[in-house]
Order: C-alpha cells, then sequence, then structure tokens
C-alpha cells in the first residue's frame, strides 16, 4: 500500500473520508470495493511497522497525537491517547478484540433508540472482521505479566479470560506475530479496490452550503492549502478530532458533548520472576466485575516504568532497579461522568474536559484494590499504586490503607478509550447523527467512528467501532446507489 | 478547486504562531530544575538530554495545554527570580500547590520515561548504572 504525495491530492472525489483508522479505513473499503471514488485523508504520517519499537517514545512521536501527551482538564485532569498516522489508533493499541456485548447493543437500542442495530447483523460482520484481522488467540504461552493476572484471578475464583487479538503468526512463538492492523488490512484492500490514500494532510473544515457540505478545506504540514470537492463525507478522526471539525464547520447540535470514557487507574507489581517483556502487553483480562470494572495488564517498558512509579518516587524510587521484575497493571471502569469537546476559535486542538463522578471515584478506588488483592495473589512481593502518597502493598493488611489514603485529586487517571462525542440514536433530540451516522440535518455529512457509539461499551471498542462503521458504510450504499 | 503549488510557493494559511510559548528556556531552566532535583546524580549531559526532550515535547503540546502550561510557567519563572529557582523546585517538588502541581508532574513523567527508557539501568538516584 502506497500514499500519495501532497501535490496529488484530487480536486473532487465521489467520497471523502476523513481519517484511516478504524471507522475510516472500513468505512473505505467497503465503498471502494462497491465501485466509488473514495479519497482518504489522514492528518498522521505513514509509519510501518517494525519501524518503530512498540509502546517506545519514538513510536509516541511519530504515531500518537502530540507525541502521546494529551489530557482532558477536570479534578483530576486525564492523560489520553490518540492514534495520528495511517491506520490511527490501530496501530498503537494492545490489538485486542472483544465484540460488543449483546447487553450494551441492547442498551443502544432501548435507551438511545438505534434503529437496525440487531445482534444477529452486528455479530455477523463482527465474524467478518474477525477472518479479515486473523483475530486469535496466541499460539503458545502468553508473557509472563499475563499469565500473573491470570494466576491471581485464578487463585480467587475470579472470571478472567484470554482476550483474542488481530493478530497473525509464523510460529509457536508470540514475538513472531504481525498485528492485522488498518495499515495492513483495510486500507490496502481499500486502495487495490481505487481508493486514494493521502497521509500528512489534516481537513481544518468543511465548506457547507445549505444542508450540504461541498468541499473540504485542506492543509498539509507548511500550511499549504487546497480544496476538495465532494459528493459525500465521512467524517472519521476519533471522538475527539470529529466532534472538533463539525463544530469548525458550524454544526454544533448535540455535537461534542457527551465525551464518554473508560477512566482507568494503575499500579505496578513486583514479582521475583523477571517476568517483564518490553514491547508486548497481557492478553489476560479479569472479568469478574464486568461491565462496572475490568483488570488488565499495560505495556510496561523501563520508561514507563519509572513513570508510573513517579507519583511517589522518594518511596517507590528503588523498585525502577529491578525494572525486569515489575509490570503495570490497570483497573478499568465504564464511567458514569460525562466531558465535552470544544474546537475554540484561533485555537487548533480542541478543548477536552472531563468531569468523573463520585460513583466513578470510590469505584476506582475499589477497582485498584482488587487489583493489587489480584496481584498478591498471584504471587506479588510488592505492589505500588499510582497516586500520590500511596503506599507499598505487600499483604493483604495493606489494602485497607491503600483505600483510605486513596483520593481521587491524587491519583493519575488515564484512557486510551474515548466514544461518543456525535452519539448515534432515534431521537433527534438527544443525539447528534440518526441511526446509521448521518448528523442531523445534514443531507450528506457522516459520521463514521467511536465518537457514533451512544456509550462507554465496557469492553474494548475497536470491534464496536469497525463493526458498527461497516454497517454505516453498506447501509449509505442501499441509499445512495452510484 | 486544488491550488497549484510550488515549493517556493508562501503559506496560504498562516497558522498561530504559538510554537514559541511557552517560552523555551523557561521551560527548560524549570525542567533542569526539576530533573537535578529529584535525580541529582544524573550525568549533565543526560540531564541536557532530557531537558532537550522535555521543551520538545512541551512544544508539541495541544494548544490549550500549552496556554495552561505557559501560564504557570511564566508564574513560576517570576517566582523563582524572587526566591532562587533551586529553593522554589524543591518546595514545588515536595508540597506542589494546585495548577503547579500538572506542570511539575509533566516535567516529571517525560523526565523520569526518557531516562529509563535510553538508559534503563539507572539508578533512582539518576546516577549511571551498571
Amino acid at each position: 500500500m502506497s500514499d500519495r504525495a501532497p501535490a496529488e491530492l484530487p480536486d473532487h472525489v465521489d467520497v471523502l473520508v476523513i481519517g484511516s483508522g478504524a471507522g475510516g479505513a472500513t468505512t473505505a473499503a467497503v465503498l471502494a470495493e462497491a465501485g466509488r471514488d473514495v479519497l482518504v485523508v489522514e492528518e498522521g504520517a505513514m509509519v510501518r511497522q517494525g519501524d518503530v519499537v512498540p509502546f517506545s517514545l519514538d513510536q509516541m512521536d511519530r504515531q500518537y497525537r502530540a507525541g502521546g501527551v494529551t489530557a482532558a482538564i477536570g479534578r483530576p485532569s486525564i492523560a489520553y491517547t490518540e492514534g495520528c498516522c495511517v491506520g490511527g489508533g490501530t496501530e498503537i493499541n494492545s490489538g485486542l478484540y472483544r465484540k460488543p456485548p449483546a447487553a450494551v447493543l441492547d442498551r443502544w437500542r432501548r435507551h438511545h433508540g438505534v434503529a437496525d442495530l440487531t445482534e444477529a447483523a452486528l455479530f455477523d460482520i463482527c465474524d467478518e472482521v474477525e477472518r479479515d484481522l486473523s483475530v486469535q488467540r496466541m499460539p503458545g504461552a502468553a508473557i509472563g505479566a499475563s499469565e500473573a493476572l491470570r494466576r491471581g484471578a485464578e487463585r480467587l475464583g475470579w472470571a478472567n479470560e484470554e482476550i483474542p487479538r488481530w493478530m497473525t503468526y509464523t510460529s509457536a512463538d508470540v514475538s513472531s506475530g504481525r498485528r492485522q492492523s488498518m495499515s495492513e488490512t483495510y486500507l490496502p484492500r481499500a486502495t487495490s479496490a481505487g481508493a486514494v490514500l493521502v497521509s500528512g494532510h489534516r481537513v481544518d473544515r468543511l465548506v457547507r452550503r445549505h444542508d450540504r457540505a461541498v468541499a473540504a478545506l485542506v492543509s498539509d504540514r507548511a500550511g499549504r492549502t487546497s480544496t476538495v470537492r465532494f459528493r459525500d463525507v465521512f467524517v472519521c478522526g476519533g471522538a475527539i478530532q470529529s466532534p472538533a471539525l463539525l463544530q469548525r464547520s458550524g454544526l454544533r447540535h448535540r455535537i461534542g458533548r457527551s465525551l464518554a470514557i473508560h477512566p482507568t487507574v494503575k499500579l505496578t507489581a513486583r514479582f521475583d520472576d523477571a517476568l517483564n517483556v518490553p514491547d508486548d502487553v497481557p492478553v489476560h483480562q479479569v472479568t469478574e466485575f464486568t461491565p462496572d470494572l475490568s483488570f488488565g495488564g499495560s505495556a510496561s517498558s523501563p520508561g514507563l516504568i519509572a513513570l508510573a512509579l513517579s507519583d511517589h518516587w522518594s518511596r517507590f524510587g528503588d523498585a525502577i532497579e529491578e525494572w525486569r521484575h515489575l509490570a503495570i497493571y490497570y483497573a478499568a471502569i465504564t464511567g458514569e461522568g460525562r466531558g465535552r469537546v470544544t474546537a475554540v476559535p484561533g485555537l487548533r486542538d480542541p478543548v477536552v474536559t472531563y468531569r468523573l463522578t463520585r460513583r466513578d471515584a470510590a469505584l476506582l478506588n475499589r477497582g485498584l484494590a482488587r487489583l493489587a488483592l489480584v496481584m498478591l495473589e498471584a504471587g506479588a512481593t510488592a505492589v505500588y499504586p499510582s497516586f500520590r502518597n500511596a503506599p507499598i502493598v505487600t499483604a493483604r493488611r495493606d489494602l485497607a490503607t491503600m483505600q483510605a489514603l486513596f483520593a481521587i485529586t491524587r491519583v493519575s487517571v488515564m484512557t486510551v478509550h474515548l466514544c461518543s462525542t456525535v452519539p448515534m440514536g432515534g431521537d433527534p433530540a438527544r443525539s447528534a447523527t440518526d441511526s446509521h451516522g448521518l448528523v442531523h440535518g445534514t443531507q450528506n455529512i457522516y459520521v463514521n467512528d467511536a465518537a457514533l457509539l451512544p456509550d462507554a461499551p465496557g469492553v474494548n471498542p475497536q470491534a464496536s467501532v469497525m463493526a458498527v462503521a461497516i454497517r454505516n458504510a453498506r447501509r449509505f450504499l442501499d441509499r445512495a446507489p452510484s | 478547486m486544488k491550488q497549484e503549488r510550488g515549493e517556493s510557493d508562501p503559506p496560504t494559511i498562516v497558522l498561530p504562531r504559538m510554537a514559541a510559548f511557552p517560552p523555551p528556556r523557561l521551560i527548560a531552566a524549570f525542567s533542569d530544575r526539576v530533573i537535578a532535583n529529584d535525580l541529582p546524580a544524573l550525568p549533565d549531559e543526560r540531564r541536557a538530554d532530557v531537558v532537550a526532550f522535555a521543551v520538545r515535547r512541551i512544544a508539541g503540546l495541544p494548544t490549550f495545554m500549552r496556554l495552561g502550561v505557559g501560564a504557570v510557567a511564566l508564574a513560576v519563572g517570576a517566582a523563582g527570580r524572587l526566591v532562587g529557582p533551586d529553593r522554589l523546585v524543591a518546595v514545588l517538588a515536595q508540597r506542589p500547590i494546585l495548577v503547579v502541581r500538572d506542570y511539575v508532574r509533566l516535567v516529571r513523567s517525560l523526565s523520569y520515561a526518557y531516562v529509563w527508557e535510553h538508559w534503563p539501568a539507572t539508578a533512582p538516584d539518576g546516577s549511571a548504572g551498571e
């Protein structure tokens, strides 16, 4: 797959797809394979697998927005990450695949009035996605940090499972895995079917005439601008950039007002075994308390371990000398709080805010304590929670102290799952788009990414995003035959 | 319609020229003192690398974060001139006040991640490990 040089931006296309992540790549593939003339404009650069070390600062420089240093303002502020490269978040995430739970689809139908969202139809699409991405479990043993999580949960009798990933393996050695991200799968399909992919270009604004968008103002990194005209446009920039672009284009109704996330807190656990694998992540998750609460493992390079310990370096710092024995784990909740994404005239980037509720704070505290318990059961000799003035937990008796010292303003809260900023739904008063992503009050502006999900699904959302995007792209073809 | 462009054409959009805000020298000076306070044995040349990294990353922050950090950096810079930068950083490192806390955390997070990614054998005080 290749992307075009800047000077080759076409003047006019049938369909403009903005963004090349899980939503944009699938949209482009479906439409191009149906014979549509498709242009995909991606703000980030093309970075091939193997050119960067996974979860390294170099990767963050090249494939994350703002080098991975982005935050939603609040008390506390919540660090989040966005992919900014060809393939978007699928190039940088953990690659874990989880279907949208049936209960979530039911909620989206009943509570949000999303039409035509039958389990059978969506799960059929999920089956396709699983084949296309070679979704599978590990061919051999998971890394030690993953096994530790499984072992701890087993000893407590808590439900846990190995989450399959979109990976292909050439041997039983898990290090032979190759991510089946968008740059390896749907984007090559799209370009093989005639779609054009242009990276390094940002869509600054859509030009509207009455209820239609007619053109996009595009700029490259040097600030040079072009105008691309189109018949239809799919905005697939993700839960932060999609609402920001729509707002810059003068669309505001229910847009950017309902940011939903999975707030996450972390701890670092020390084991007797040297179990650290810097460039891979655990594949097991503890599902005993889903959908409210789930536990998993994070990337644990020495740099990230130092960062995790930095909240209380004077007490935790000595542990860094044994980083090979350390691994980072997270407790994620399905947050009740909501945030906003607001494009401010004159500022290039939107302002992002988020407010946790008291219930969220209490759940994070409880989650961190339960996660620490899992680690102790797994054989951890010390647990370092990521909040200021946290104690080192070495035994069950320390958990009560840890919970007592926990205060939400002292905690490093982060998230990698953002959604619901342009929610689809059946009621125009409560949603930003119709049930298939068409922005209310417009004839040809579609949103087709995580922003559409009516609320946080409680599981890794990429499968939900892809399945919904494919569903909507097909619906578009049905509604607007060429 | 698409505009014809050549390599020598001037930009047709002038983006807000805020890349120099907050002033890099302010960020560099503060980062240098934070790192010196936290990791006193970190060799000077490594500290210089870390400071350069922190300055670069902060310059690349989303606009609203950069504005916020800039405002705090200006205030901290002014306070540092009054009480002395080392004393100020020592106080902030131990008892960070509300809005400054996130600034200290940002610098610390970037710095620690950089140090241990590039030199994983570094000791907790910053001294070069084996």
